[in-house]
């Protein structure tokens, strides 16, 4: 099997433990210097930048900075204004839609890759991995050929008589949550192919052996042993979904406004860079709101991996 | 665990005695342009502990899933107590399985392993408790229900392994391979209170090793297997003393083999005595090492030179080798006080009784 080649998921406990004990002990942390420094130059330099907009009083005279004085102006007018907060929810919304629709499609073929023979399981391998290769962008053009007004999906309709009119579907949720769903569904499979891959494959007949049924099996062995898979690839669906960009603005005709295409409507239309940095914050902080309640939830499921009773 | 129907007692005890529990007639099987298995019959009585051995890649595994149901034989059948197995799906045959990897679900605990069977069918809270707790304490583990098996010792776990399917009173128990994850001197333990488990619950099983003492300790009954086939299948005893090919005698137990001609029903052995046999032309002779002894030089035509000795437990084993070139091996009892003939010193050897040196047509 070419299980090896998989990406193996982040373990949500391990790496950090190892981290600290690396940093405590003084083993092991040459190896990061170059990623420290680089994060450092690249992350988190900009990010304290980004804060520091965020949260200064600038007043800028003839091109000069007059003065800067802390403030919490811009939060207070971010998170009093409606239009933030109805922002946000359709970002939530959509992100959690798209992570539940992606579980939906991405587990089946994770339980496919599972069940079948080295040959269709390579075939999987490629066909997930393929779309990862070409631009998120030239993917989300393919979907405007396919779900415009004269596009495949309303042309073939109309051809078979099915509906008179063109359906608007582009520029709509629907389009969106399309594209969102096509992008991000390889992301929720890797991960779920390479932890129920990595489990005893006797476990599954000796289920059998015990006389649970397919699905018995399924459901009592499989799902609860993939949950790990589930947990990592929901995170990394969410992450990336709640914070996209290119699907919404494009799909969605430019009046699709989350999270995403509001900061940057705010930072490159109205130039109120403290206003795009205040809602970057805000962006950042519930992303690790659900982010840290996805590793809870998994915790909770994955209690006999630490050995605690049940 | 054994339970006789009501009924006519002497009619019942009859047809057990007589029909075999498990009867494999003719399976075979081919993973395409490969003959894994061909042929192979095997009749297990109930009660009977029923060895495959053989060396890897000789089909014993693939036998035993065929009989598991996870494999579906190309030819022949499988019948459990007279029924053909054939129609009858996996989570259906009557048989239980312990793997070579135990296949314990880590994220149940002791107890919900050994409850799985029960849980699958639907039995009764109350009544799978009772019968979860019945078989933990058949195999001394009453005190571990709660645990998760990453928090048991190997053969902790090879004994949830073996609660696990003794709860769904199996008709057949198959083993594949159970000790292999165990370091040696478990193992040996483990080998005896596995069979001792087994003879006191009166379990019909059939064991799968490549591990020859294994087979000797645990079985009733060895089937050595050999590219697919069966080859001879007897009591241990006699597949020691009365290997039927050439390929099992070197298989089981050291041998010693040499080639010679057979005239006249009778062989000319090489120390001077003769052996009768049936055959005639070339053959092969084999003589356990038990079977030879050394005598001073001379004594015998079979001379050789020591070339290496050792103690093994109460005996002392020689190398010889012999004028032609090829060692053999003899086993002598250690003598108290005695001192170990010498490294390099010249000796004859002889055959102790030719009857028991077994003969084969040459290979």
């Amino acid at each position: 099997m070419s299980d090896a080649a998989l990406p193996q998921p982040i373990a949500p406990r391990g790496i950090g433990e190892r981290m600290v004990d690396a940093l405590l002990s003084g083993r092991g942390i040459w190896p990061a210097v170059p990623a420290i420094v680089v994060l450092t130059l690249v992350a988190v330099i900009p990010f304290v930048i980004l804060l520091s907009l965020g949260f200064a009083d600038i007043v800028v005279s003839r091109g000069e900075i007059v003065s800067q004085t802390l403030s919490f102006q811009h939060l207070t007018n971010a998170l009093t204004d409606p239009l933030y907060w109805s922002t946000f929810q359709r970002s939530l919304n959509l992100a959690l839609t798209t992570t539940i629709v992606c579980l939906i499609f991405g587990y089946p073929v994770a339980y496919l890759f599972l069940v079948s023979g080295k040959w269709t399981k390579r075939l999987i391998l490629v066909l997930t991995i393929a779309p990862l290769l070409t631009s998120g962008i030239v993917r989300t053009y393919a979907w405007l050929v396919i779900l415009g007004g004269r596009g495949v999906v309303n042309s073939t309709l109309m051809s078979l008589g099915m509906i008179d009119q063109p359906l608007r579907i582009m520029n709509t949720h629907w389009a969106v949550l399309i594209g969102m769903v096509q992008i991000h569904l390889p992301v929720m499979i890797l991960p779920l192919i390479a932890v129920m891959s990595r489990h005893d494959k006797s476990l599954v007949e000796a289920s059998e052996n015990l006389g649970a049924s397919r699905l018995g099996t399924l459901r009592t062995v499989i799902l609860p042993l993939s949950v790990p898979g589930i947990g990592t690839g929901a995170a990394l669906v969410f992450a990336l979904s709640y914070t996209t960009f290119v699907v919404p603005q494009l799909l969605g005709g430019g009046n699709y406004l989350n999270a995403a295409t509001m900061i940057y409507e705010q930072v490159v239309f109205s130039l109120e860079w403290s206003k795009g940095s205040v809602s970057a914050l805000i962006l950042m902080v519930t992303c690790l709101i659900v982010l840290v309640g996805i590793a809870l939830v998994t915790n909770h499921f994955t209690r006999w991996t630490r050995g605690h009773g049940a | 665990m054994m339970h006789q129907p009501p009924g006519s007692a002497t009619m019942v005890a009859t047809a057990t005695s007589l029909a075999p529990v498990l009867r494999i007639g003719a399976v075979s099987k081919r993973f395409g342009a490969t003959t894994v298995l061909e042929d192979c019959s095997l009749d297990v009585a109930e009660g009977e502990i029923v060895t495959l051995l053989g060396p890897s890649g000789c089909g014993k595994t693939t036998l035993l899933r065929c009989v598991a149901g996870f494999l579906d034989a190309d030819g022949g059948d499988v019948r459990i107590d007279g029924q053909d197995m054939r129609p009858v799906a996996v989570n259906r045959r009557p048989v239980g399985v312990v793997f070579q990897s135990y296949a314990l679900f880590p994220h149940l605990t002791v107890a919900k392993n050994v409850g799985y069977a029960m849980r699958m069918q639907g039995i009764a809270r109350a009544e799978a408790d009772r019968r979860i707790a019945a078989a933990l304490s058949t195999v001394s583990l009453s005190e571990f229900g709660d645990r998760y098996p990453a928090q048991l010792s190997g053969g902790q776990q090879q004994r949830v392994a073996i609660a696990r399917v003794l709860v769904m009173e199996p008709r057949v128990l198959l083993l594949d391979e159970p000790f292999n994850a165990l370091d040696a001197k478990l193992r040996g333990t483990m080998q005896v209170e596995l069979r001792q488990l087994i003879k006191r619950l009166g379990l019909t099983a059939i064991f799968v090793t490549h591990d020859q003492e294994e087979a000797l300790t645990m079985s009733d009954r060895i089937a050595v297997m050999r590219a697919g086939r069966i080859e001879q299948a007897a009591p241990p005893g006699e597949i020691f003393d009365y290997p039927s090919t050439a390929y099992v005698a070197d298989f089981v137990g050291s041998s010693n083999f040499w080639t010679s001609t057979a005239e006249d029903g009778a062989i000319a052995l090489p120390d001077g005595q003769t052996r009768a046999t049936e055959l005639s032309g070339a053959v092969e002779v084999m003589a356990r090492p038990h079977n030879l002894k050394l005598a001073p030089h001379g004594d015998t035509p079979w001379a050789g030179r020591v070339s290496f000795s050792r103690m093994v437990g109460p005996l002392i084993e020689y190398h010889v080798e012999t004028p032609n070139g090829s060692v053999l091996q003899v086993a002598a009892m250690r003598q108290d006080h005695a001192r170990p003939i010498d490294d390099g010193a010249p000796v004859s050897i002889a055959v102790v009784d030719p009857a028991f040196c077994a003969v084969y047509p040459a290979r």
